[in-house]
């Protein structure tokens, strides 16, 4: 279990859609081991975002679970799934997501500061992740002071802040013109490469599925193909 | 913590309009209250003033069982001592003493029953403002042999300055009382009862005229404006004997005057809570909409670890903050004004002014400055913005990001 980073075991999540069963997830297991940069890729309605909602604490499943790092997450209370979250879990939205009330160095720093890091680390950490996202310059800037390419970036600098165990990214280039695109997938082909982080993404985007190095197809609620 | 307020405040000014459309509503409200209670307390302060100042004073001193039979016969030695220990409570000014009898007076044909009044002029102007009050002649001195008597009383003798009146009545324990005595002024206490009834004597002469010597029927208590009467009161009791005096307060001597406020007070309450209602749905409106737009936001930043508290604390320091810049902003721009009308009382023009003079009162509201009536509604204001924050605190308490994170 050393490289595990992830195991899922049986995940099954039902929706109640009026008097409609969903099966969103059917009986999902699989491990992602650390470093691995992986796409999860599948039509509408497939089971992504619910597999990376899960996967990341976000949601609960109704059967099966999810272990991280020895935790069975699924069992957490509320209040310490926050904790662990902010301590082990990385995030990066399809629409960003920065807080819009602070700048870019401040939307890095705000997991650091929940995380009650020292100032100094904290000051040094968000100036070497901007620079390495290449927004040096931009720091001060505001989330509507920027472009949709330079908040993701952002965005990857906050998931990157905390240094999490992983990085659940939902459809990160779904709002990005091809050139951000190609900017944001170097950024986290980088990161992956030099720093070993673990990405997991849920694309329809192309370019960012011939970027990853493995591809789990889901259908219907099921893994379809695991490509490594 | 820092990082809570830094959020706070900048989602205050995120939407300025929003903002200042609440802090604008809520100085108005503040204002508003503020100068209204002023205005109403101030108005009963001065209705009493001028009921308490004229006569009755705030507190009196009986013989025990006096207010239920005012008779001589219920007077009690003036005992220096006592009035000194009084005189040491804070806040108590000075002991007036005071005879109080009733007495025939007559003039040729004509009699009529009068209340004597036997005080001390010198103790009594700090009480009363006698010089405005005189119409003619001067103010007798404590051992002058000259009375003052109320105007609607020398009318109806016909009597002027320097005229002679006969009194005769019943003394202390039954002596016979008997005197004529010369008109040294002619007063108008202000008020259609008391002129039609008072005559005032000096104290000496009328412990003279019923034979009781050094007795007085009442001790008159005159405070100073701002000392609480409940507490002198208080400390009055303490110091007496209770089965040898009664203690009064004006309430309770002039119930009708207390009875009178609290009917109008609560007109002025009723106004101020409907303005309250009003400021509570602006405020609570505001809450809910700071809230419902940001519930995505909100489900972010409770995925990427930010705990519950700081969301809740972060959004009580919201609603406060846009409650206490309104507050402060209301006490600011309304305490000179009340403060200015407190100097310059308001007159009340025309007939009701004059209606108002007939029966003793100044036509005047001046404001109340009591810092009270400010403390009170700022605490209102801020107990409204606590409550309206209770909608936040529950919608973040069940809030679940996935959830939060579908609503945009």
């Amino acid at each position: 279990m050393n490289n595990i980073v992830i195991k899922t075991n049986n995940l099954s999540k039902i929706y109640h859609q009026g008097e409609i069963e969903v099966n969103a997830l059917n009986n999902v297991s699989c491990e992602f081991q650390k470093g691995e940069f992986t796409a999860i890729v599948g039509p509408s309605g497939s089971g992504k975002t619910t597999f990376l909602n899960i996967i990341g604490g976000l949601d609960s499943p109704t059967s099966g679970y999810v272990q991280i790092a020895d935790v069975n997450i699924s069992k957490l209370k509320s209040s310490k799934l926050i904790d662990f979250r902010l301590h082990n879990i990385g995030f990066i939205f399809q629409a960003y997501n920065l807080i819009p009330v602070l700048t870019a160095k401040e939307n890095v720093e705000f997991i650091m500061l929940l995380q009650g890091t020292d100032k100094e680390y904290r000051n040094k950490r968000t100036h070497d992740l901007l620079e390495e996202v290449g927004l040096g310059e931009l720091v001060n800037r505001r989330p509507t002071q920027l472009s949709g390419g330079q908040q993701q970036r952002v965005a990857v600098a906050r998931a990157l802040a905390s240094k999490p165990r992983f990085i659940l990214a939902d459809e990160p280039t779904a709002n990005l013109d091809s050139k951000s695109t190609t900017q944001l997938l170097d950024i986290m082909a980088k990161l992956n490469e030099e720093e070993g982080t673990t990405f997991i993404f849920s694309t329809h985007d192309q370019r960012v599925i011939d970027r990853a190095k493995r591809i789990i197809v889901l259908e219907d609620g099921k893994i379809v193909e695991d490509k490594k | 913590m820092n990082l809570t307020f830094k959020l706070a405040w900048r989602n205050i000014w995120r939407n300025k309009k929003r903002s200042l459309i609440t802090i604008a509503s809520v100085f108005i409200a503040v204002f508003l209250a503020i100068f209204m209670r002023s205005m109403q307390l101030g108005m009963y302060g001065n209705m009493i003033n001028n009921v308490v100042k004229t006569y009755s004073g705030f507190i009196q001193i009986h013989k025990k069982g006096y207010w239920d039979e005012q008779t001589l016969n219920n007077a009690f030695k003036y005992r220096k001592g006592l009035v000194d220990s009084l005189k040491q409570i804070e806040g108590v000014v000075d002991v007036i003493p005071r005879l109080q009898t009733f007495s025939l007076m007559s003039s040729g044909h004509l009699t009529k029953g009068v209340m004597i009044q036997g005080i001390d002029i010198d103790k009594e102007k700090g009480l009363v403002s006698w010089e405005d009050r005189l119409i003619s002649g001067n103010l007798f001195s404590n051992n002058d042999n000259s009375i003052i008597v109320t105007k609607d009383l020398a009318q109806y003798f016909n009597k002027k300055v320097g005229d002679t009146l006969v009194f005769i009545g019943q003394g202390y324990h039954g002596m016979s009382a008997s005197g004529k005595f010369s008109i040294g002024g002619i007063i108008d206490m202000k008020n259609p009862k008391l002129n039609k009834l008072l005559v005032f004597v000096p104290l000496k002469l009328a412990q003279d005229y019923n034979s009781a010597e050094n007795m007085v029927t009442h001790l008159i208590i005159n405070k100073d404006d701002n000392a609480e009467n409940d507490l002198i009161f208080d400390q009055i009791n303490d110091k007496l004997d209770q089965d040898h005096y009664e203690v009064m307060t004006w309430e309770k001597m002039i119930p009708e005057l207390k009875e009178t406020i609290q009917v109008d007070n609560l007109g002025g309450i009723l106004m101020i809570g409907i303005l309250y209602m009003i400021i509570s749905f602006g405020i609570l409106g505001t809450v809910l909409m700071m809230t419902e737009e940001r519930i995505y936001e909100l489900g972010v930043m409770l995925a990427v670890g930010t705990k519950k508290i700081k969301l809740n604390l972060m959004l009580v320091f919201e609603s406060i903050v846009l409650s206490l810049l309104g507050v402060l902003l209301g006490i600011l721009l309304v305490s000179p004004i009340i403060y200015y009308y407190h100097i310059n009382p308001l007159v009340i023009p025309g007939p009701k002014g004059q209606a108002l003079k007939d029966f003793g009162f100044e036509p005047l509201i001046p404001f109340s400055t009591d810092w009270k009536i400010i403390f009170t509604h700022a605490m209102i204001i801020f107990t409204i913005a606590i409550i309206a924050s209770i909608y936040p605190i529950l919608k973040v308490s069940f809030l679940k990001p996935v959830e939060a994170m579908r609503a945009k």
